[in-house]
């Protein structure tokens, strides 16, 4: 039923794109074959893809587009050549099942930023009284006005549609979609270089948009990879306390996957939900000092174990604050007398809420309902109202929430 | 590092800064004498701010596949002021930055002097070659491949001298050691022939464009400097983080204080002198920082017991340090680490065991370098039944050893580059076991 809406929406967006791109092409007074070999390029651009610091992956087309305003210099020809690069990018997708699922309201955000992008061009260049583009200085604020606003659309598409479908907070996504800035200004850079540089140097044009463009795009590769080792490294080291017996195996594996759904849910920055997943798998790295006999014997504190874990993590520079969120996860939100303890970060509140459910459903093995039941008991002090809340909507989206449910 | 004779060192070091500053500023002065400044000069005035920027900002890494935007910015330069005087320009812009104000605050003096000569020189070699096969001509559609020839060729003998001089000084510092084989220089200079293309077309693009591409060049420069900065970052956050987890970890136990990190210490030293370099001496480097971190989900008892283990004992440490590799070796890059990590117990001549286990075949060079770090390690510094032994006793066991336990090769290694140092390790007056453990009776440590 979704699915028929989504392809509904993809298939209006398609034919409104062809209609447009050919009223556009037959007011234009650019040969028609231009105007194709244009779109033609839009859309294999759009087969290309590249991988964004926010793990998002995206198009090379919009490095395209730029190039188009200082090629075409004709409002109505850069019109045509845009939405028919769209129409016909539609098509590549349709054959070739695309790798991101750019299939309806996703397409439909890459169309309109484009066209949004392509509006700003022509509507700007209005208002600085040219009918036509001439490469000159006044072109390029022009152009890069456009690129602004072709962030800023897609990014708030790409927020409202996610919201649509995943669940995660409009927020987040937002927040996430704007990481990108880096990939996209190299690529704008890349595109408006071409466009300027063509006419006199021709086919040297090509090496100057794409070196530029390589070099970033090797190190935007190497970065993506660093992240993921980087984050499996922290994931083995965090279980180096289990695998000595020392903690419930899987545990911060768990609590790690229940605390990063409830900050999507709140709309945490991408920034600290990493920092919250990191923190949250080595929550109870401290465990490790009890693989000294004489400190086992001597008895331990839930403080104990927060200090001693933050201890150790407070020891790698770069993980200063996720050590500091180790080292209050065991404090109460709130303490007698007191409206809230605003100096407990949110993060460690979300830890022990997550944890706490963990071990309620893993090691107490009770079911969704009544280890939710346990945390709303200790509402008074331990465990944040606002958080279980986030819980319960996220279990419940899960459809575990159903009181049979059981193990 | 304790450093034994530092009188020589320093010597050496003086003569060097001072003899590489004068040459460097001779030759600014004698550039600068007859007052012919690039044109316009403002825009040189940009370019010096801008190469100070990220000259600032940059970030170093072992990674020879990525272009130094500092060059870039140079080598632009030289296309941007080929119609006056692109020598002038270059050698000013390299000029300006290698001072930093973190040297002054750390009061730094050795690498930046000898960076400044070497980097002048260098880059205004370069910038000559520049100006030599593309002479102050109009840069035009036409001569364009002529263009794009010279700051090739400028960038790839910018890329080799500044090779060769950083091999000069670290050879007259250290002796003949640290040296890196030229047949790395083709792997090092494919990202300057690529700095060089790029350089000619951004300066091209600002002739035949005028100054509206100017605020593209930077961007392309900024964006350049900004990706592989934040790659670095979290490269060096990755390294650290490790290193810190095993550092604290060990901290537990007084007696494996450190180790880690100066077996990690002395495996690229050997790596280094046996021809190691970028990622294979990296993960030298790293497969050391975790040759013990399974011992880290150990009991400290059974670690620190004096007698014999029990067959019971052996098993259970074998099963935890094993559960760690696993683990370990789950993420990606780790796996080839961890593999020379878990064969670093193995012997030369292929006996030796494993937990009581016979081994499988002869281990890789990593893991023989790794062996001899960890025994050097292990005999020069304390233990919880005697203090640590001499670095003659050291070297005279690994020698015995030599061929059986270990490589004879990684030995010789090993004693030359410690020697050539003039770094000391170990008690110095501790020339066996006996006096070793009788010393020990003595100052009883707990953890």
């Amino acid at each position: 039923m979704a699915e028929r809406k989504v392809n509904g929406i993809s298939l209006t967006v398609f034919i409104a794109c062809l209609a447009f791109g050919a009223v556009m092409a037959s007011v234009s007074a650019r040969d028609i074959k231009v105007v194709l070999l244009g779109a033609a390029i839009i859309a294999l651009a759009h087969l290309v893809t590249v991988p964004a610091p926010s793990g998002e992956h995206l198009y090379l087309a919009i490095g395209a587009a730029t190039a188009v305003p200082f090629l075409v210099r004709e409002h109505a020809g850069m019109l045509a050549i845009l939405s028919l690069g769209m129409a016909m990018a539609w098509g590549v997708f349709a054959v070739k099942k695309p790798v991101a699922g750019l299939s309806g309201s996703q397409f439909l955000a890459e169309v309109t930023s484009l066209m949004a992008f392509a509006m700003t061009v022509v509507v700007l260049s209005e208002l600085t009284i040219r009918s036509d583009f001439d490469i000159d200085a006044g072109t390029l604020p022009i152009v890069a006005a456009g690129g602004i606003v072709w962030f800023a659309v897609r990014a708030l598409i790409r927020s409202l549609v996610g919201l649509e479908s995943e669940g995660l907070s409009a927020r987040f996504l937002w927040l996430l979609a704007l990481e990108d800035w880096a990939a996209i200004v190299s690529l704008f850079t890349s595109g408006a270089l071409f466009g300027l540089a063509f006419e006199k140097m021709r086919w040297w044009a090509i090496p100057l948009a794409l070196l530029p463009y390589a070099f970033s795009h090797l190190a935007f590769v190497r970065y993506n990879n660093t992240r993921i080792t980087y984050g499996q490294t922290i994931r083995a080291l965090a279980q180096i306390p289990e695998v000595a017996g020392l903690a419930t195996p899987g545990h911060s594996e768990r609590t790690a996957k229940v605390a990063v759904a409830i900050a999507r849910d709140i709309g945490m920055h991408p920034d600290e939900v990493t920092e919250l997943e990191y923190a949250a798998l080595m929550h109870d790295i401290g465990r490790i000092t009890l693989n000294e006999p004489a400190i086992l014997r001597a008895g331990y504190t839930d403080e104990d174990l927060a200090r001693w874990g933050a201890q150790i993590i407070g020891e790698a520079p770069f993980l200063e604050k996720v050590g500091l969120l180790v080292r209050e996860q065991h404090r109460p939100y709130r303490n007698i007398g007191e409206e809230r303890d605003e100096s407990v970060p949110l993060a460690s509140k979300i830890i022990k809420v997550a944890s706490a459910y963990d071990q309620a459903r893993n090691d107490q093995l009770l079911s969704a309902v009544d280890s939710l039941e346990l945390l709303h008991l200790g509402s008074t002090y331990d465990y944040d109202p606002d958080i279980t809340a986030s819980l319960r909507r996220i279990v419940a989206a899960s459809g575990d929430l159903h009181p049979s449910s059981q193990v | 590092m304790n450093q034994q004779n530092p009188t020589r060192q320093q010597r050496v070091r003086i003569r060097l800064a001072v003899g590489f500053v004068l040459a460097a500023v001779a030759l600014l002065v004698w550039l600068l004498l007859p007052g012919d400044l690039p044109d316009p000069p403002w825009l040189l005035v940009v370019f010096a701010l801008v190469g100070i920027y990220f000259d600032w900002t940059a970030v170093e890494i072992n990674d020879h596949l990525v272009i130094s935007t500092s060059l870039l910015v140079q080598i632009t330069a030289a296309v941007v002021f080929a119609e006056s005087q692109p020598v002038v320009a270059v050698a000013v812009i390299a000029a300006v930055s290698p001072f930093q104000p973190a040297d002054f605050r750390l009061r730094r003096w050795f690498e930046p002097s000898v960076n400044f000569g070497q980097i002048v020189i260098s880059a205004t070699a370069a910038a000559a070659l520049f100006a030599f096969i593309a002479p102050a001509a109009a840069v035009t559609p036409e001569n364009l491949p002529r263009f794009v020839a010279a700051a090739v060729a400028a960038s790839a003998l910018q890329g080799a001298l500044n090779f060769t001089l950083v091999q000069f000084i670290f050879r007259s510092v250290f002796g003949a050691r640290q040296v890196r084989p030229w047949s790395n220089m083709l792997n090092i200079m494919l990202p300057y022939l690529g700095t060089g293309v790029l350089a000619a077309l951004l300066g091209a693009a600002y002739h035949l464009r005028g100054l509206v591409t100017l605020p593209l060049i930077f961007v392309v420069f900024f964006v350049s400097q900004m990706t592989f900065v934040s790659y670095a970052r979290l490269r060096e956050a990755q390294d650290s983080t490790l290193r810190g987890f095993v550092k604290a970890l060990e901290a537990k136990d007084l007696y494996t204080r450190g180790h880690t990190e100066r077996v990690a210490y002395f495996s690229e030293l050997i790596g280094t002198e046996m021809g190691f370099n970028g990622t294979r001496l990296e993960k030298l480097r790293w497969a050391a920082l975790i040759h013990d971190v399974g011992k880290l989900a150990v009991p400290r008892d059974l670690i620190r017991k004096r007698a014999r283990l029990s067959g019971d004992e052996w098993e259970q440490m074998e099963m935890h340090v094993h559960l760690v590799e696993e683990l370990l070796a789950e993420v990606d890059f780790l796996q080839p680490m961890v593999d020379i990590a878990a064969h670093h117990h193995a012997h030369y001549d292929g006996n030796g065991y494993r937990g009581g286990h016979e081994h499988e075949g002869p281990p890789s060079l990593e893991a023989r370098i790794l062996a001899v770090a960890d025994s050097f390690d292990a005999m020069t510094s304390t233990r919880s039944y005697r203090v640590a032994l001499s670095q003659e006793y050291a070297f005279t066991e690994l020698r015995e050893n030599a061929g059986t336990q270990f490589d004879p090769d990684v030995v010789e290694a090993l004693i030359e580059i410690i020697d050539a140092r003039g770094e000391r390790y170990g008690s110095p007056d501790v020339d066996s076991e006996e006096e070793a453990r009788r010393r020990a009776e003595g100052i009883r440590l707990d953890g």
